[in-house]
């Protein structure tokens, strides 16, 4: 027995390729040029990241993926290389990045009613970016959006530093569906009662308290507005609403024209009883800069471009994914894939856009117009809508995704295989919800992620994963390796 | 060939003439033999006739042997036969001759003295000179003439011959043995004369031995052996190499020129019809005529098979194991033996066992052989044998060539979000004209909004405390937002809370403009009133008006079924209650009018009251079902266009598929019944269902296309709690009949209460469909 197995190891162990090991990061980098090592083909990720961690002398060993050619080794070398059809004498290049440590729950923030969006302010997040504002470590603020009409603002020790005011007074008057930061001190919303709303965010000194003040209040949609979208330095907001218009807006009081009257709540003479709701203070209201209305359904998301601020993204329910040229309101390309599109987040470096689709996948679309494919990658896995996405703000390539089904998962746009339908690729991890496995269910099957349906997902790099669900909670993960030697 | 030709031409002399010559050379290969032997034949017969078979042929045979004597007299004069002549001539007229040879004169007449002493001239025989006639006259025929020779029985002569003399009787059979009995022939008699030495010739021992050898066939020479080995000229195995190199000669490659011409005459003569290459087989049939031949079907008349005549099935033919000497793998080993043995003779798979015998001599009788072959007569006899019309068909191929459901995505699959809240069941759902909303109405009461994509209900209204909401449907285009509804005896108008300010306004103006126009019109008459009130809307409360109700029908009777005209204007309802008069059963509602109006004054025939009522989706019909039948009528003309038989007992539900009678598609319609039945009907096929498709296990409460001709999709659901997915794809072209596919079975829904799903309805757009089930839940599939 043991000669057999002796002899077929030494034959495996005689096929040797000769590998190019390198790095894009400087802190992992090898430390001098080795040149060309010869492995044996029989080797596996686990393996090889041995290798690595014997070359770098790490004390503590620090788990590598490797990439050949763009995409992930998740097999031996010796069946990648049957696989591609790629002889054993060439030297193979193989990059190697860290492991995405699979992210670990860190803390849920209970909240009164389901919660439909999140976002961050963080030193690392866009808006303190824009505003060059420095936020300290421990000094992060999640801010979330709840069914309720509510805005809450969070630290990180899961207290509420501020909530916003009631539709009483000047808050929203139905369910908010979108909510981001602005700057550090503005906070910008909308939601089921059509409008946009500007607030003012302070905080005290010692930071514990604050407060939001309405701003500023945006009419122009006729129907709910889905999701929302800023551009600080150009004062700039893109609302997606369901009365098929995307809606472009200024967040500087002197730049908005006037409100259409006929939009107001005023208006709206048919009651008493909603006349009263109609709140006592009184926020200047303005219209938008413009409503680009050529979708054929409920438009789910808008986007900036992540480079160009002049140039907007939207999808929408009629399958379509049009870009807009903000400046002139005017529309410059249509992509039309076979599902409703209900999500869509800009990976600027690969000049793809991805988009969350009702058929529970997410699609990847090149929207330049020389792009000849519509369709450049599917990433499957979810079962139900995917109605959140947002970048990993360590890699390029990475990307979370929140869906119906309940759960968030990350993708890197490298694990991909080809199959019949295309590209397609898988997710590396998935997130599930904390309240499911509190409630010891986590094992049971939810239809259509009944009860657990994450609405909003943001990744940030200094908080980590934050998303937010029917289950009425904020829910943070954090892939620990990574962020501590980050 | 010189045979034959003389044969041939002896055919042609004979033929039409002698009757018993062409008899005899009937055919072609014995007429050599025939020609041959005639001559000898002849003779043969003619020695018969002259000497033992006289009396029995004389007449027969005179003619024949006349003329045949001449012939043969004339070619060639024989010697035998003359011989043979003069013998019978001395035994007949022995004394004659003696007498003539005695008288020798100068005249021709002596004197005698007869016995008185007279003297009696005694004429010598005529004796005829070469000059006569008659040179060569048989002496010794008889000259009786043509009368029977029996009359000669009694005498010792049989007649006269030419001479007057008496032709003896010849001696009979007996007298003529006892005679040669009296001869003693001694041994080598020949009766003949040596010439050389004129004694009698005889024959010596050694010649009577060579005659025997002869006549024995055997080779007459002493010590000749025929099996002498054979020596070998060259040799008689066959050499591979030839004894000689040179090339065979042309002519043996060559067809002969020789041989083709005379192939091809003789095969002209066959086309010709100068030579039969076979003789017609008539004549043999001829023979054995005194052989009584009793042809029990000589009358039989074909008569045609019976049309359920079956023959008999023709057993097998005996394979290895029923041989006596089987192949040794076929033989039982002494397990198989036993069991057999032991099996009820009834329950033995064949009735014998596999024996071997070693040879066929040692076959026993079959003892069973009486009762095998009555068993096979009672077989044949009794067995009902009935003709069977067996399609050869493979069943596979009978199928219908049903494309994959992959091929025809989108359609739901899963279940994507489930709408929780209502308490009991919900027993209507409908996604609103633009897809963002979902509106449900259940047993408690209430009507409720939500958001269709994640499930938030957004809106609700308590229409009624202790009656369920029946039906709720959304009016339907984009310019305004109306929610109707029926709860108890009352139809409700609603717009929801939801909407932008504008909208809110537009669509509580058109329900509020009716008001003016209902007050306008003149109060029904006296007579009018007597026989039907239609009822007038009412305003509702203040606590409805506050949560968004805009006008309240009190219809009186409980209305289950409300569907809305394209346009927006009309909504007929139905109240299927067996206590609803007929004549206020259906209803039209006209909003702008705030009218009501019933069309039908007496019961719609053909079972039942009505079930449910749809427009036509761009005619002018009004669709009104009942228990059996769903009819169409022209509202316009007051006609009846349509009626259509599904054939269901129990109608619950039907839909119009939404491309009727548009360009790309006739009129069809399905149809859900409560005996689990769902039916397609193409109306212009027939009244009768163009499918039935019966895949539930209970009833069936609502079908449902899909609204838009987008996707060719509809759906039913069903008391067992699923819904089934259907691709039913109606094509332009008129020859082409819809083709439908099942595409998906959803499960979910708990059955509660006996109940399962209970109302369906399909997003606008997308393929999308949400169902309402008696558990309290809806839910959303995509």
């Amino acid at each position: 027995m043991n000669g057999t197995q002796d002899s077929s190891s030494a034959a495996s162990a005689q096929r040797q390729v000769r590998v190019q090991l390198v790095s894009k990061q400087e802190d992992i980098a090898l430390p001098e040029n080795t040149g060309p090592i010869l492995v044996p083909t029989g080797l596996r990720r686990y393996a090889l990241s041995t290798l690595v961690n014997n070359l770098l002398a790490n004390d503590k060993p620090v788990p590598f993926e490797f990439l050949i050619n763009g995409a992930f080794l998740r097999t031996s070398i010796d069946e990648y290389l049957t696989a591609n059809g790629i002889s054993a004498e060439t030297t193979l290049e193989i990059e190697y990045i860290r492991a995405l440590i699979p992210p670990l729950h860190i803390a849920s923030f209970e909240h009164d009613d389901w919660v439909s969006a999140v976002d961050v302010l963080s030193a690392t997040s866009s808006a303190a970016s824009w505003a060059s504002s420095s936020i300290s470590p421990g000094q992060e603020r999640i801010l979330s959006a709840s069914y309720d009409g509510l805005l809450r603002v969070w630290n990180m020790s899961s207290q509420i530093v501020a909530t916003s005011p009631s539709a009483v007074d000047g808050g929203h008057s139905a369910s908010i569906k979108a909510a981001k930061f602005l700057s550090p001190n503005s906070i910008v919303s909308a939601g089921l009662d059509r409008t946009v709303r500007l607030w003012k965010y302070a905080e005290s000194e010692d930071g514990f308290s604050g407060k939001i003040a309405p701003q500023l209040e945006l009419y122009g949609h006729k129907s709910g507005i889905n999701s929302l979208a800023v551009h600080a330095p150009s004062n700039r907001i893109l609302t997606a609403s369901s009365d098929h218009a995307v809606g472009f807006w200024s967040a500087k009081k002197s730049d908005a024209p006037a409100a259409p009257e006929n939009l107001l709540p005023s208006a709206a003479s048919r009651n008493s009883k909603r006349r009263k709701l109609n709140s006592s203070i009184s926020t200047p209201q303005r219209g938008p800069l413009a409503l680009l209305s050529s979708h054929t359904a409920p438009v789910s998301a808008a986007i900036f471009d992540a480079k160009d601020s002049t140039v907007g993204y939207s999808t929408s329910w009629d399958h379509t994914l049009r870009t807009w040229d903000l400046v002139t309101a005017a529309l410059v390309d249509t992509r039309s894939t076979s599902h409703s599109l209900l999500s869509l987040e800009h990976l600027p470096e690969h000049h793809l856009l991805a988009t969350g689709t009702s058929a529970r996948h997410i699609t990847l679309i090149d929207p330049r117009v020389s792009a000849t494919t519509i369709s450049a990658m599917t990433l499957r896995g979810h079962t139900n809508a995917v109605v959140s996405l947002s970048r990993d703000p360590h890699s390029s390539y990475g990307l979370i995704s929140g869906s119906h089904d309940g759960t968030c998962r990350i993708w890197d746009i490298r694990a991909t295989k080809t199959d019949k339908d295309g590209v397609v690729g898988e997710s590396v991890y998935s997130i599930t919800r904390k309240s499911l496995e509190e409630a010891g269910k986590a094992d049971a099957k939810r239809v259509g992620g009944e009860g657990v349906k994450v609405f909003g997902v943001c990744w940030d790099r200094s908080v980590g994963i934050v998303s937010a669900g029917e289950d009425k909670r904020i829910q943070i993960n954090r892939g620990e390796g990574v962020l501590s030697s980050a | 060939m010189v045979a034959s030709a003389g044969s041939k031409k002896r055919k042609a002399v004979t033929r039409d003439v002698e009757e018993e010559a062409g008899a005899f050379s009937g055919d072609e290969l014995a007429g050599d033999l025939n020609g041959a032997l005639s001559d000898s034949a002849n003779d043969l017969s003619s020695d018969e006739d002259d000497s033992e078979v006289e009396l029995v042929d004389e007449f027969s045979s005179d003619e024949d042997d006349d003329e045949e004597e001449e012939l043969d007299s004339d070619e060639i004069p024989s010697d035998g036969e003359d011989a043979v002549k003069k013998n019978s001539a001395k035994l007949t007229a022995a004394p004659a001759d003696d007498e003539s040879s005695g008288d020798e004169a100068e005249v021709n007449f002596r004197i005698e003295k007869d016995a008185n002493g007279n003297d009696r001239y005694v004429y010598d025989e005529i004796n005829p000179d070469d000059n006569s006639d008659y040179s060569d006259i048989d002496e010794d025929s008889n000259t009786i003439g043509n009368i029977p020779l029996s009359f000669y029985d009694q005498y010792p002569h049989i007649g006269y011959d030419i001479n007057g003399k008496k032709i003896m009787r010849p001696a009979t059979g007996e007298a003529l043995d006892a005679l040669l009995d009296s001869i003693e022939i001694p041994k080598g008699f020949t009766g003949l004369t040596d010439p050389s030495t004129g004694k009698p010739l005889e024959l010596s021992q050694d010649e009577l031995e060579l005659l025997r050898k002869v006549q024995m066939n055997e080779i007459p020479e002493d010590g000749y052996n025929p099996y002498e080995p054979l020596m070998e000229w060259f040799t008689t195995e066959k050499e591979v190499m030839p004894l000689s190199a040179a090339p065979e000669p042309k002519r043996r490659f060559l067809p002969s020129k020789h041989e083709a011409k005379r192939v091809m005459k003789l095969v002209k003569a066959i086309r010709e019809g100068r030579i039969l290459p076979y003789k017609p087989p008539s004549e043999q049939e001829e023979e054995d005529k005194d052989l009584i031949k009793y042809d029990l079907w000589a009358d039989e008349e074909e008569r045609p098979d019976h049309i359920m005549h079956v023959p008999a099935p023709k057993l097998p033919p005996p394979g290895y194991e029923e041989s006596y000497h089987p192949p040794p793998e076929y033989l039982p080993d002494q397990k198989e033996r036993k069991t057999w043995e032991q099996a009820d003779p009834e329950d033995r798979e064949r009735e014998y066992l596999p024996t071997d015998f070693g040879s066929l001599r040692k076959v026993p009788g079959y003892g069973e052989f009486v009762k095998e072959k009555f068993e096979r007569c009672l077989d044949l006899y009794l067995a009902p044998r009935v003709r069977r019309s067996k399609l050869n068909i493979d069943p596979e191929s009978l199928l219908p060539k049903l494309p994959s459901p992959e091929e025809l995505k989108p359609f739901p699959s899963m279940c994507a979000t489930v709408f929780r809240g209502h308490k009991g069941r919900v027993r209507s759902i409908a996604v609103d004209p633009t897809g963002v909303w979902l509106a449900t109405a259940g047993d408690d009461g209430t009507v409720r909004v939500w958001e269709l994509l994640t499930g938030r209900q957004l809106w609700s209204v308590q229409l009624s405390d202790e009656d369920a909401v029946n039906v709720v449907r959304w009016r339907p285009g984009k310019d305004a937002v109306v929610l109707a509804a029926a709860a108890g005896d009352d139809l409700y108008l609603m717009v929801p809370s939801i909407l932008d300010p504008e909208l809110e306004q537009a669509s509580l103006e058109l329900l509020d403009a009716g008001w003016g126009y209902a007050a306008s019109k003149p109060a029904p008459s006296a007579a009018e009133e007597g026989k039907k009130t239609p009822p007038q809307w009412i305003r509702p409360s203040s606590a409805l008006t506050d949560s968004g109700v805009c006008a309240v029908i009190p219809l009186r009777y409980v209305a289950k079924s409300i569907s809305w005209h394209r346009r927006g204007d009309y909504f007929v309802t139905v109240c299927p209650g067996a206590s609803t008069p007929a004549s206020v059963a259906v209803a039209i509602h006209t909003v702008s009018k705030h009218l009501t109006q019933y069309p039908f004054s007496r019961r719609i025939k053909g079972g039942g009251p009505p079930q449910t009522a749809h427009f036509h989706p761009s005619k002018p019909i009004l669709f009104v079902a009942n228990q059996r039948t769903v009819r169409g009528y022209d509202l316009s003309r007051q006609l009846l266009v349509k009626i259509v038989q599904p054939g269901a007992r129990w109608i619950s539900s039907f839909d119009i598929h939404p491309t009727s009678s548009t360009a790309s598609g006739g009129d069809n319609l399905i149809v859900g019944s409560y005996d689990r039945r769902l039916l397609w009907h193409d109306l212009e096929l027939s009244q009768r269902p163009y499918k039935t498709l019966r895949y539930h296990r209970k009833a069936i409460r609502a079908v449902k296309f899909h609204p838009s001709g987008r996707y060719p999709l509809f759906a039913d659901a069903s008391d067992d709690g699923s819904l089934q997915i259907f691709h039913g794809s109606v094509t332009g072209d008129m020859l082409s009949n819809a083709s439908i596919v099942p595409l998906k079975v959803l499960k979910g829904h708990k059955i509660t209460g006996e109940l399962g799903v209970l109302d369906i309805d399909w997003h606008p757009r997308e393929a999308w469909c949400v169902s309402a089930g008696a558990d309290g839940t809806c839910r959303l599939w995509m």
